[in-house]
C-alpha cells in the first residue's frame, strides 16, 4: 500500500520573494547551526529512545529502560507504571519525561506525589535528569514553571485548583495512583478534569483484578474507551469478576499496564535477614500486662470496647508510656464515667507508674551498641517515639524522631541529620511511607505492625535499588504476650518478612479470596477474643500456604508435562 | 547532545547573533543580548511596544545560562539548559528561524585578476519524517544545479568545505540559471517524493495492522451499544491520529549559492 507524503511547500513561497527583493538574508554560521540542530534533533530509528545519549551520567537498569521504551513506542504515552516497591518507578517516569521533552513533545508537566517525596522528585529530576523540576511552594508556580511537582492535597485546594485547571498540560504524572481507584472521590474528580496529552499512573499495588478499578484507571488514561459506564458494568458484572476471564480487557490492560517484578529483572538483590528477638518482661512489666489482660475479662463497662483492650495489651508490649497516653485519653472521652470504670483505669494507672524500666528499650540500646552503624527503630506509638529518644540520649546515643505529621521540608531535614549526624532515626507508622534511607541497612521493629502493607513499606524504605548491603531486620516480641502470637502465626508461617507484599496479593487473588490487609483488619479489629483471632489467624495462613502450594503445584504440573 | 556540546552550541549562537558574551565560564555563562535577540527570546512585547511609543532608551536584558549547576557560584542566578529544556527549545527554533534562507558565493582560492563565473546551485535541507504511532527523521540535503540540472546528495557537506562569503567576490560574476528557481524546488521535491514512493513501507503496513487490531478491541466495547456515542467517534479519531501512517517532508533551511564549480 502506498503512503501519503505531504511536502512543506511554505518555505518556498517566501524564498522566492527574497529572491525578488534580494534579501535579506540568514547568516552562514546560525545556518550551519541550524542544520547541526537538526541533526541531534532527528529521531533516527522508529524504536529506541534518545534521551539515554544525553544522559551520560545515568546509567538505567534494563527493565527500566524498556518500560520507558513500551511506554514511548507502544502506549503512546499513556500508561499505569506498576512495578513492585523499589523498582525505581521515579527513574523510569523520568526517562519517559526527558524522551517527551527531547522529541519538543513535552513542555508543559505536573508531576502529583504525596507530600513527602515532592522534595526528592525534584531533585531527582533536576540531578539525574536535569529537568528543571520546581517543587509547588507558592501559588503562581503553576503558570510561571513548566514542570511542578505537588501534593495533590494542595494541587485540588483552592487557589491553586482554579489556576490548575486553567492550565494546558502535556504530561501529567501522578504518584501512588492507586488511590485514585474510586471515581467517587475528589481526587479522582480532580484528576479527571486535568486537561492532559500524556498521562502515567504510577503504582506499587498491583490492580486488583477488580473491574471497578480497572474502568476507573483506564478512564483517567483514555476516557471514553471502555465505553460508557453503565453498558461497560452491565457487560462485566455479571460475567466475571476476574479479568482473567476476559480476552479483551485482558489485552487492554497489557496496552495500558506494565508490571515488573523484582524476580524478573534479573537483578542481584541483597538478601532481607529476618532475625526474632524474644524478650523477657520484667516483673513489674508482666504485672501490668496481667492487669490489662484481666480487664477485657471483666465483663464490665470496659469491656463493650474489645479493641481498647487488644490496644492496650499491644501498648503495654511496647512501653508503659504509650498506655498511660492511652488511658489518659480514655479518661477524658468517656463523658459519663462509672466510679468503677475510674478505678479500673486508675488501678492500671498505678501499675504503669509501678513499672520502671523497659525491656525492649534495654535490648535496643544493647543491639544499637553492638551494629555500631546507623540503625532505623520503627515503633507504632508516639509516646513509644518520644520516651526512646530521651532514654537513648540518657545512653549518649543521638537519634532524630520521624513522623508522617511533619511537613516535607522538616522530613529532608530529618533525613539529612539522620544520614549526616544520627545513628538512629525514631520513626512511628506514618513516617514508613514516602522516604527513601538506602544508606541504613539496620532495622529494629520495636513492635510490629498488625498489617502487612505496612510491614513491607517499612523495609521497602531501605531493601530498594542503591541498597548495597543485606538488609537486617530485627524484630522484637514480649514473650507470652499477644504480639508474640502474632508474630509467630502470621509472620513467620508465611515467612512474610522475607517475601514482597506484591506477590502475596497475586497469590491470593488467583483464589479470588480478595487481599491480605482486608483480612488482618478483619482479623484484628473485629475479633472478639484472643482465641477467635488465633482461629481467624489460622485460618488465614491456612489458606495462604494452600495457595502457595497450588502455586507451587501448578508450575509443578505444568513443566511435567512438558 | 552533551552539557559541554550544549555549552559550545549556546556559545556560537550568541556570537553569530552579535551577543556579547559578559562571562563565560566552564559550567554557566551570561550573555548581554542585542535588542533583536531580546525581542526574540524575551518574550515581552510590551516592554517594546512601550519603549517605541516613549522614544526611550532600549535596554535589552542579560541572561544568564548554566550548563553544569556543580560549577556554579552559589549567589549565581539562571536559567538551566539541559537538552530536552524548554529555553533550548526556544534558542533551536530561533537557529532555524533566523537562518531558513541564504545566499552566498564561493571565494575564489588564487587571487588571479581573470574574471571567475560562479554558476547558480539551489540547496535543500529536508527533515524526511515517517509518521505512525511510531516516528523515524532522516536528513537529506540536495543540490540542483540551475543551468544543468545535475542533483547532488549530501550537499551541505560539500558546501561546508568550501570557503563562501556573502558578498559577491572581486572578478566573479554569476551565470544566470537556466532553470528558474522555483522549477528548481520543483524538481528537488519531485526527485525526493520518487525515491521515497521507490522504498519498501512494510513500516506502514504494520501500523497499519496495529491500528486495526486497536480498532476491533475499540469496536468491542462498543459493540451493544444500538447508537455510537459521541465519545467512541472521538477515540476513533484519536487512533487515527496515533496510526495512520504519513510521510511530512519539511524543510529546515536553504538558499542559493554561487559557486565555481
Amino acid at each position: 500500500m502506498t503512503v501519503h507524503i505531504e511536502f512543506d511547500c511554505s518555505w518556498q513561497d517566501e524564498f522566492i520573494t527574497r529572491m525578488n527583493n534580494d534579501g535579506p538574508w540568514g547568516n552562514w554560521e546560525l545556518y550551519k547551526l541550524a542544520v547541526e540542530v537538526e541533526k541531534h534533533t532527528v529521531i533516527p530509528e522508529f524504536e529506541g529512545l534518545l534521551a539515554p545519549n544525553h544522559l551520560a551520567q545515568l546509567t538505567p537498569l534494563p527493565h527500566q529502560l524498556e518500560v520507558a521504551k513500551q511506554v514511548v513506542e507502544n502506549m503512546n504515552g499513556k500508561a499505569i507504571l506498576a512495578d513492585e516497591v523499589g523498582l525505581g518507578k521515579t527513574i523510569e517516569a523520568g526517562l519517559i519525561l526527558k524522551e517527551y521533552m527531547i522529541r519538543g513533545l513535552v513542555k508543559k508537566v505536573l508531576i502529583l506525589v504525596p507530600a513527602s517525596l515532592v522534595s526528592q522528585w525534584a531533585m531527582e529530576l533536576n540531578s539525574k535528569f536535569f529537568i528543571p523540576a520546581v517543587a509547588q511552594r507558592k501559588s503562581y508556580v503553576w503558570e510561571q514553571y513548566d514542570v511542578v511537582i505537588s501534593s495533590i492535597d494542595t494541587a485540588k485546594r483552592s487557589p491553586h485548583r482554579e489556576i490548575i485547571n486553567e492550565q494546558e498540560y502535556d504530561l501529567i504524572i501522578i504518584d501512588e495512583a492507586h488511590k485514585l481507584k474510586n471515581n467517587k472521590t475528589k481526587n479522582y474528580e480532580f484528576v479527571q478534569n486535568l486537561r492532559k496529552k500524556f498521562c502515567l499512573l504510577l503504582t506499587a499495588t498491583p490492580i486488583q483484578n477488580r473491574i471497578s478499578e480497572i474502568f476507573n484507571l483506564v478512564s483517567l488514561l483514555k476516557p471514553g474507551h471502555l465505553g460508557s459506564e453503565t453498558a461497560f458494568y452491565e457487560k462485566y458484572k455479571k460475567d466475571s469478576r476476574s479479568l482473567d476471564d476476559d480476552e479483551h480487557l485482558k489485552e487492554l490492560v497489557n496496552k495500558v499496564m506494565i508490571r515488573n517484578r523484582r524476580a524478573d529483572t534479573g537483578i542481584e538483590w541483597t538478601k532481607r535477614i529476618v532475625e526474632t528477638i524474644p524478650i523477657e518482661f520484667s516483673d513489674k512489666e508482666r504485672e501490668l500486662y496481667e492487669t490489662i489482660c484481666l480487664l477485657g475479662g471483666k465483663g464490665d463497662t470496659i469491656n463493650k470496647s474489645q479493641f481498647s483492650v487488644m490496644t492496650l495489651q499491644r501498648e503495654a508490649c511496647s512501653s508503659r508510656e504509650a498506655v498511660y497516653f492511652t488511658l489518659k485519653n480514655m479518661l477524658q472521652k468517656e463523658e459519663n464515667t462509672s466510679p468503677a470504670f475510674q478505678e479500673q483505669i486508675q488501678h492500671v494507672i498505678s501499675k504503669v507508674e509501678e513499672v520502671q524500666s523497659n525491656a525492649k528499650a534495654e535490648k535496643a540500646l544493647e543491639l544499637i551498641k553492638e551494629i555500631n552503624d546507623k540503625v532505623i527503630i520503627f515503633t507504632e506509638y508516639r509516646a513509644t517515639q518520644l520516651y526512646l529518644q530521651w532514654y537513648l540520649k540518657q545512653h549518649g546515643i543521638t537519634s532524630v524522631p520521624f513522623r508522617g505529621g511533619f511537613k516535607r521540608g522538616k522530613k529532608d531535614w530529618m533525613r539529612e541529620l539522620f544520614k549526616n549526624n544520627a545513628q538512629v532515626l525514631i520513626a512511628t507508622e506514618a513516617g514508613g511511607e514516602g522516604i527513601n534511607l538506602q544508606f541504613c541497612h539496620h532495622i529494629i521493629n520495636f513492635d510490629l505492625p498488625w498489617n502487612p502493607m505496612r510491614l513491607e513499606q517499612r523495609i521497602g524504605r531501605i531493601h530498594r535499588l542503591g541498597q548495597e548491603k543485606d538488609v537486617k531486620i530485627y524484630n522484637f516480641a514480649i514473650k507470652d504476650t499477644v504480639e508474640d502470637h502474632v508474630l509467630k502465626l502470621l509472620y513467620e508461617k508465611i515467612h512474610l518478612f522475607e517475601k514482597v507484599i506484591g506477590e502475596l496479593d497475586d497469590i491470593l487473588t488467583k483464589l479470588e479470596f480478595g487481599n491480605v490487609e482486608e483480612h488482618l483488619i478483619d482479623i484484628f479489629n473485629y475479633s472478639s477474643s484472643e482465641g477467635e483471632m488465633k482461629i481467624k489467624m489460622d485460618n488465614l495462613t491456612s489458606m495462604i500456604q494452600f495457595a502457595q502450594e497450588m502455586k507451587g503445584g501448578i508450575q509443578h504440573a505444568a513443566t511435567g508435562n512438558s | 547532545m552533551q552539557q559541554q556540546e550544549i555549552h559550545e552550541f549556546l556559545e556560537r549562537y550568541f556570537l553569530a547573533n552579535d551577543c556579547e558574551l559578559k562571562e563565560n565560564q566552564s559550567g554557566y555563562m551570561t550573555v548581554q543580548l542585542t535588542v533583536d535577540l531580546d525581542k526574540e527570546l524575551m518574550n515581552r512585547p510590551f516592554y517594546w511596544h512601550y519603549l517605541e511609543k516613549t522614544g526611550g532608551v532600549p535596554n535589552p536584558m542579560t541572561l544568564t545560562l548554566i550548563t553544569d549547576s556543580s560549577k556554579v557560584p552559589d549567589n549565581l542566578k539562571g536559567e538551566t539548559i539541559h537538552f530536552g529544556s524548554p529555553r533550548l527549545h526556544q534558542i533551536f527554533q530561533s537557529t532555524k528561524k533566523l537562518a531558513s534562507f541564504i545566499r552566498l558565493y564561493e571565494k575564489s582560492s588564487t587571487a588571479n585578476s581573470q574574471q571567475t563565473p560562479l554558476k547558480p546551485w539551489i540547496c535543500l535541507n529536508v527533515k524526511v519524517s515517517y509518521q505512525c504511532d511510531r516516528k523515524k527523521d532522516v536528513f537529506q540535503s540536495i543540490g540542483l544545479q540551475l543551468i544543468n540540472g545535475q542533483i547532488i546528495e549530501d550537499f551541505h557537506d560539500k558546501l561546508l568545505e568550501l570557503p563562501l562569503t556573502p558578498k559577491i567576490p572581486d572578478y566573479s560574476f554569476t551565470l544566470s540559471p537556466l532553470i528558474m528557481p522555483k522549477s528548481g524546488i520543483k524538481r528537488i521535491e519531485h526527485y525526493l517524493i520518487s525515491n521515497l514512493e521507490a522504498e519498501n513501507h512494510s513500516w506502514a503496513d504494520d501500523a497499519r495492522e496495529r491500528w486495526q487490531k486497536d480498532l476491533n478491541l475499540l469496536e468491542h466495547f462498543y459493540e451493544d451499544t444500538e447508537e455510537k456515542s459521541e465519545s467512541y467517534e472521538i477515540e476513533k479519531l484519536a487512533l487515527k491520529d496515533q496510526y495512520e501512517p504519513k510521510i511530512n517532508i519539511s524543510i529546515i533551511n536553504g538558499g542559493i549559492f554561487y559557486l565555481r564549480n
